[in-house]
């Protein structure tokens, strides 16, 4: 038996996988989270209200998907609606995450797989790749902030945010302050566009190089915003057949009637599956259920997504590019809601709070984020965090294994399964920290 | 250019993201080793170390320890490296059994009892408080004679006004639905503690309508003493400015939001640790 540790980076956490092999056949593939904080046990006595600034802490990544869903199994618990500008607002909140994510993961996590490079901030040996590189580097992170300075103008911190509260948000956006962040996303846009089609064509290359997009079976598909117009502050989880038809659609607090969670002795992640059957989560499954984005350039790449591969897509690079589609619908949706009134109607409202079950569900960039907290006088008695990456771990597993039986026969390991292992795991754009927490 | 590498123990990667939105580095410094941007598996010789996340598994300490011996200068960065920072609320025996008793793992990097700040193990030079820590300051961190100019509190840099007719009565914040913009958040009954909260933020929770929970640590008047000076400091804020009774503050003053914060620097994590100089905190 051989046993082979690849250990990973490009990715948020430590975690590495590990692939047996016996006479040139995969026994195991496994993907482990190496890491643990345990939030689930140290916020039991927390006082309910402040988790909302606590729970963050989970991810730095993610921080803003944890505000925003902590705050909504709160107002759950406690019965509070929050007014539609309250919502507006948190959605703009939630598009400034999509787009810091979407462009972090396709030209900082992945586009150095595309370039033969060890990272884009690294100056790179050949020529024409430095060429490349040089001309990334810059207009990547410009991309990035405009999607985190969204974080900071409506959650007050771009990592950690504040300014969701129950009952709403602490205040509303006056229009200097959104015209300006408009104009700075207006200028990000044909920048997103134009790494994006570098970001398409070198994958084509890629692609060509290694003869796949990384196929696997189908599998079913979940997420938590609509067929068009995705909203991220989502209501409810939808599930896809691996043909494309929907076969599920339910409210977080029904959760347990349709995932399974489980752990592993070889993981400090837990893993759910849909039903007996592995699920994905993240662009890729929200791409297959959008009928529309329902913006002008998010709608042309999309059209031509759905030319090139088909609805619904299942190779695992596709998770890729549709995070390359999802950027540019969160620069122009942005657009939209900031071209609005945000300053002129309440942006809070009173709340009491009482005891019982709060349930709170949004959209991460990685999928379907559960918040469930179990209050008692005030205080956290109990608290439930389903995480998207933790939807993924089978899917990950099994792709690897494909992965490794492409590379390994009786006669050697083909090295490539090493670039391989990094390029299907960053397809799936995990996060560690979140999924073990 | 100076060469400097970001080692991430246990933590949320919230400082690395906060590094990357200070674009300037780019040109300036050569960023030799950071896993989450970067695929090379060992921590090169570096003139600087960033370190960030706390100390929470066997595999964390192996790295600090090969990782500080590459570099010229340690700076600890972020809440969990200076303190261990959330994962320390965990740092109770009735949780830590139940911890344990879930999440124990036979095949991977033991779980260390507590999740330890990193000069428990290795010598530290500078540390760069806050949760994250702005852009603005890492730059600042990088540069070492910083030419920002950093205000001694969070409250000097907030500029909300203090109204001396209003003094509420409890502490209760958000659930009134309404924060008015201009006003001092304590005068609206809100758990601030900006005043003796090391500045350098610019002030942007309360800024935003959210009282500061102090996660740059104490000022400089309190650094260097035991937490008790820094709890008394804000006790006697509240007393002057506000009718709420003592039992409400004293209560909210040992709560898991501000306690993840307020350990930072003293003796408040019971690790019997000597508080760190203020020159050495940026």
């Amino acid at each position: 038996m051989t046993t082979l540790t690849f250990p990973l980076s490009r990715i948020e956490g430590h975690a590495r996988v590990v692939i047996e092999t016996r006479d040139g056949e995969v026994t195991l593939a496994h993907f482990q989270a190496m890491e643990l904080r345990g939030f689930e046990h140290l916020v039991q006595g927390t006082p309910a209200e402040q988790m909302p600034v606590i729970v963050p802490r989970i991810c730095g990544v993610c921080s803003t998907a944890h505000h925003v869903a902590a705050v909504k199994a709160l107002e759950d618990a406690y019965d509070v609606t929050p007014p539609p500008l309250a919502r507006k607002i948190r959605e703009l909140l939630l598009l400034g995450q999509l787009v810091q994510n979407q462009a972090t993961s396709v030209f900082v996590f992945t586009m150095p797989d595309r370039l033969g490079l060890t990272s884009i901030f690294e100056q790179a040996k050949d020529g024409h790749a430095e060429e490349i590189r040089a001309k990334i580097a810059g207009r990547a992170l410009k991309v990035r902030k405009a999607g985190t300075d969204l974080i900071s103008l409506a959650g007050g911190q771009f990592i950690h945010p504040v300014k969701a509260v129950v009952g709403g948000v602490t205040s509303g956006i006056d229009s200097e302050a959104a015209a300006t962040m408009l104009a700075q996303l207006e200028e990000a846009l044909p920048m997103a566009c134009d790494l994006f089609d570098s970001y398409w064509e070198s994958s084509l290359t890629m692609r060509d190089r290694i003869g796949t997009w990384g196929d696997d079976a189908p599998a079913h598909y979940i997420a938590a915003v609509d067929e068009c117009r995705p909203n991220y502050d989502g209501d409810l989880i939808r599930v896809m057949g691996p043909e494309g038809k929907m076969r599920d659609r339910f409210p977080a607090r029904e959760f347990r009637d349709y995932l399974t969670l489980e752990d592993t002795d070889y993981s400090y992640a837990d893993c759910t599956s849909y039903k007996g059957e592995v699920i994905r989560a993240n662009s890729l499954a929200r791409v297959n259920m959008a009928e529309q984005m329902g913006t002008p350039r998010a709608d042309q790449y999309l059209a031509y997504f759905l030319e090139s591969f088909g609805r619904p897509a299942h190779a695992i690079l596709l998770f890729d590019l549709a995070r390359g589609i999802e950027l540019v619908y969160g620069l122009e949706r942005a657009i939209e809601i900031l071209a609005e009134p945000l300053d002129d109607e309440d942006a809070d409202v009173p709340y009491t709070p009482r005891d019982g079950d709060g349930y709170g569900l949004v959209e991460a960039p990685r999928g379907p984020l559960i918040h469930h907290y179990h209050i008692e006088k005030g205080l956290i008695t109990q608290a439930e965090f389903i995480i998207p990456t933790m939807h993924n771990v089978l899917a990950i597993e099994r792709a690897l294994r494909v992965a490794a039986e492409r590379y390994i026969d009786a006669e050697k390991v083909d090295m490539e399964l090493e670039r391989a292992v990094g390029r299907v795991v960053r397809a799936f754009d995990p996060c560690i920290a979140c999924a073990t927490h | 250019m100076k060469k400097f590498a970001v080692l991430q123990l246990s933590g949320c990667s919230g400082c690395e993201i906060a590094l990357l939105n200070a674009e300037e580095w780019i040109d300036q410094y050569d960023l030799a080793y950071m896993n989450l941007v970067m695929s090379s598996h060992e921590v090169p010789e570096v003139e600087v170390l960033l370190v960030t996340g706390g100390v929470r598994t066997e595999e964390d300490l192996y790295r600090l320890r090969r990782a500080v011996r590459k570099a010229d200068e340690v700076i600890a960065v972020g809440t969990c490296a200076i303190s261990g920072g959330v994962a320390n609320l965990g740092s109770r025996s009735a949780v830590r059994e139940e911890f344990f008793a879930h999440e124990e793992r036979l095949h991977l990097p033991d779980l260390l009892p507590m999740c330890r700040p990193i000069d428990m193990e290795v010598k530290v030079d500078r540390y760069l408080p806050g949760c994250p820590p702005t852009p603005e300051l890492f730059m600042a961190v990088l540069r070492k004679s910083p030419d920002m100019e950093i205000a001694s509190s969070v409250c000097q840099e907030c500029g909300l006004k203090k109204d001396r007719d209003m003094l509420p009565e409890h502490l209760s914040g958000f659930r009134q639905g309404e924060v008015l913009s201009n006003i001092c958040l304590i005068n609206q009954g809100f758990l601030c503690i900006g005043a003796s909260t090391r500045g350098g933020c610019r002030a942007l929770c309360t800024r935003a309508g959210y009282p500061c929970v102090g996660c740059r640590g104490p000022s400089d008047a309190f650094i260097e003493k035991g937490s008790e000076k820094w709890l008394n400091a804000i006790r006697r804020i509240f007393s002057r400015m506000t009718e709420i009774p003592e039992e409400e503050i004293e209560a909210a003053l040992r709560s898991p939001q501000l306690s993840l914060f307020l350990f930072q620097f003293a003796d408040y994590a019971g690790a019997g640790q000597a508080p760190r100089h203020k020159e050495q905190v940026v």
